[in-house]
């Protein structure tokens, strides 16, 4: 396997998590609800997944399970920001603060504290016949995960449901003007709810993610700050559907590289590999500016009466 | 009605977050002299993350329940709540804190200067840091990095096929530098004997404890670069790697690419560990809690090494053949004697 190639897998790996948990804030943010909860739903969702693949033996349910527990927990988000118009960052942060220590919490409940180490079984790639034989594109695109295929098709769907469908661009006027929506009979609240269950369902599936299809322990912390950068993925990829996924690739190859450049540093100091993807957001972020920002009304309270 | 529902939600979070908090193991607390003692651990990594967290979370355990003390562990925090979480325990009057990493030295200095009644045991503490603590309750207990790299590195040295070598580092601790330098050493000086070249990889840093999926990156990455024997000092972070190296001898349907885990006995957690560098941290420990109780704790550093019996090698699997094992007993007496690499 050539090191171009071996990078370009490590690339996908790394940007897939990413991947579902960017979405979950794009649907979020595309509703006006700038949610930087991630990290906090995505822990929660990385721990039931874990435990319920761990007592049930199925992947599939321990995913279905963290993403129906990511819905649950950004509820508190949901009701606090849109029924009761409180700050989007503070009940974010809230929900940080919250979720992962809701999880030690249930870890230590269920394993007591103990301190062995609890495996399970991944979820099995699957190759597609044939197509998993064309040299170099034949492993990076069609011998994954079916949740790797899963995250490439959402974001197919994503990009159709917000510029094709009538749908997808009554939701979009929720997070551009909720006022002007709610004149034409598009109901705002309604629509505000239901962006908080796409993204709570779709960062706990970045969680569980992790623990299903990654890597086969949890630990506590495992989620590493891939929320907060999920977070800057979305802005990276100026709020649309291919941009977001341009940014986790990127994220996930520069990653990727300054794994493989630390091995072989030739004494070269680690940290200055570390830095690369921090470097290249910021040199990214400055080359393309603020000029475009994200939806109008991004983090505004709605209040029906209000003109 | 909605202000009431949202002060229901505000405190619910709040008792939730309380709830977090471990409860105290009560094992009885009956030392010797009557008085009740208790210590408390912090860590930054997970006590079960299948390594360094567990088992200095062990060495706690055993070396309390031996001595009739009460524990208590805080684990995941991050850096900016060592301090605060020490100083929680010593507000709450516990004997001794108990702090398993060389990273803790700032917070654990700090304050050790505000609660002088207190003992303080820094696992990994530099030699010089005891006599930085201005009221002298701060003692390191220090494995001797270098002989934990030895026994790791003759191991390497003896196994490697392919005659390269990997070691995975968690942050970029005196510790952790010492480890490498004599894995490596150890390492080159056993293939030597042996009419082999070793390379070692450069030292890797995941920059954190607890991320597996890095781990299992890395261990790709420098199993593509030819290592086959790998060890670590980086936790959740070696779990992961270990993880990988199983996925690709699985792959490859033979164990090409072998582990050696630290610092406890895990021979049978992941089916590449060949052996474990095991540190005997709780005798160090049950140490200092005698010296809490006999009143003359403080100001010293307790040694680990292969000589007084802190330091050792673990179990071997049947991996490792026989011919191999011999040789490794006699270069790991050769250590114990002060011939090895002379």
């Amino acid at each position: 396997m050539t090191w171009i190639t071996s990078l370009l897998l490590a690339t996908v790996r790394m940007a897939v998590p990413l991947l579902f948990i960017a979405l979950a804030e794009l649907y979020s943010e595309r509703a006006g609800m700038v949610n930087i909860g991630l990290e906090g739903l995505a822990a929660i969702g990385s721990l039931v997944g874990f435990l319920v693949c761990y007592i049930t033996g199925s992947t599939w349910l321990g995913i279905l399970c963290g993403a129906l527990v990511g819905v649950v927990v950004n509820m508190i988000y949901a009701y606090a920001t849109i029924s009761l118009c409180a700050d989007h960052i503070v009940y974010g942060m809230a929900i940080n603060i919250f979720a992962p220590a809701l999880a030690s919490f249930i870890y230590r409940v269920y394993f007591g504290t103990g301190s062995d180490l609890k495996q399970i079984e991944l979820m099995a790639g699957i190759g597609i016949p044939g197509l998993k034989n064309i040299p170099f594109f034949g492993d990076l695109l069609f011998n994954q995960t079916p949740m790797v295929y899963i995250a490439f098709l959402l974001v197919i769907v994503t990009c159709i449901f917000f510029n094709k469908t009538r749908a997808g661009l009554n939701y979009k006027a929720v997070g551009e003007h909720p006022q002007a929506a709610a004149t034409l009979g598009i109901p705002v609240v309604r629509i505000k709810y239901l962006s908080c269950v796409l993204c709570g369902a779709l960062s706990g599936i970045g969680g569980a993610y992790l623990t299903t299809c990654y890597s086969n322990t949890y630990s506590q912390g495992n989620v590493a700050g891939r929320g907060f950068i999920a977070l800057a993925a979305v802005i990276f990829g100026r709020w649309t559907g291919g941009g977001v996924l341009l940014a986790c690739l990127f994220f996930g190859f520069c990653d990727a590289l300054q794994i493989r450049l630390q091995v072989g540093s030739f004494g070269v100091p680690y940290q200055f590999f570390q830095m690369i993807p921090y470097v290249a957001t910021i040199v990214v972020l400055s080359v393309i500016g603020a000029k475009k920002g994200g939806p109008q009304a991004n983090g505004k309270p709605y209040r029906r009466e209000q003109r | 009605m909605k202000k009431i529902l949202a002060m229901i939600l505000a405190l619910a979070m709040a008792l939730s977050l309380v709830a977090c908090g471990q409860e105290a193991a009560d094992n009885g607390g009956d030392a010797k002299d009557g008085k009740e003692y208790k210590v408390a651990m912090i860590c930054d990594s997970s006590i079960n993350d299948g390594g360094w967290g567990a088992a200095c979370y062990n060495a706690m355990v055993s070396a309390a329940d031996k001595m009739g003390w009460t524990y208590e562990v805080t684990d995941s925090i991050a850096q900016n709540e060592y301090y605060d979480s020490i100083v929680a325990y010593c507000a709450l009057g516990y004997d001794m804190i108990y702090a398993p990493g060389n990273q803790y030295t700032d917070a654990v200095l700090q304050a050790a200067e505000e609660y002088p009644d207190i003992a303080f045991a820094l696992l990994n503490g530099g030699a010089d840091t005891p006599a930085k603590a201005v009221n002298k309750n701060v003692s390191s207990l220090l494995p001797d990095a270098q002989q934990i790299g030895w026994i790791a590195g003759a191991l390497a040295g003896l196994m490697t096929k392919s005659g390269t070598i990997a070691f995975i580092g968690g942050m970029e601790l005196d510790t952790t530098k010492g480890k490498y330098a004599g894995f490596g050493e150890a390492a080159k000086y056993v293939a030597q004997q042996e009419g082999k070249d070793v390379k070692l990889l450069d030292c890797v840093y995941a920059g954190s404890f607890d991320d597996s999926a890095k781990g299992m990156e890395f261990a790709k990455t420098m199993i593509e670069q030819g290592a086959d024997v790998f060890f670590g000092d980086a936790s959740a972070v070696d779990s992961g790697a270990r993880q990988a190296i199983d996925e690709y001898n699985t792959a490859a349907g033979e164990v090409k690419v072998v582990d050696i885990a630290q610092p406890a006995d895990i021979l049978g957690q992941n089916e590449c560990i060949i052996c474990s560098q095991c540190t005997d941290n709780a005798a160090m420990i049950s140490a200092s809690m005698q010296a809490v109780q006999d009143g003359n704790f403080g100001g010293e550093t307790l040694y680990g090494s292969l000589q007084n019996g802190a330091l050792s090698a673990g179990a071997m699997s049947d991996l490792v053949p026989k011919d191999i094992q011999d040789k490794y007993q006699s270069y790991i007496q050769a250590m114990m004697d002060g011939t090895f690499m002379k």
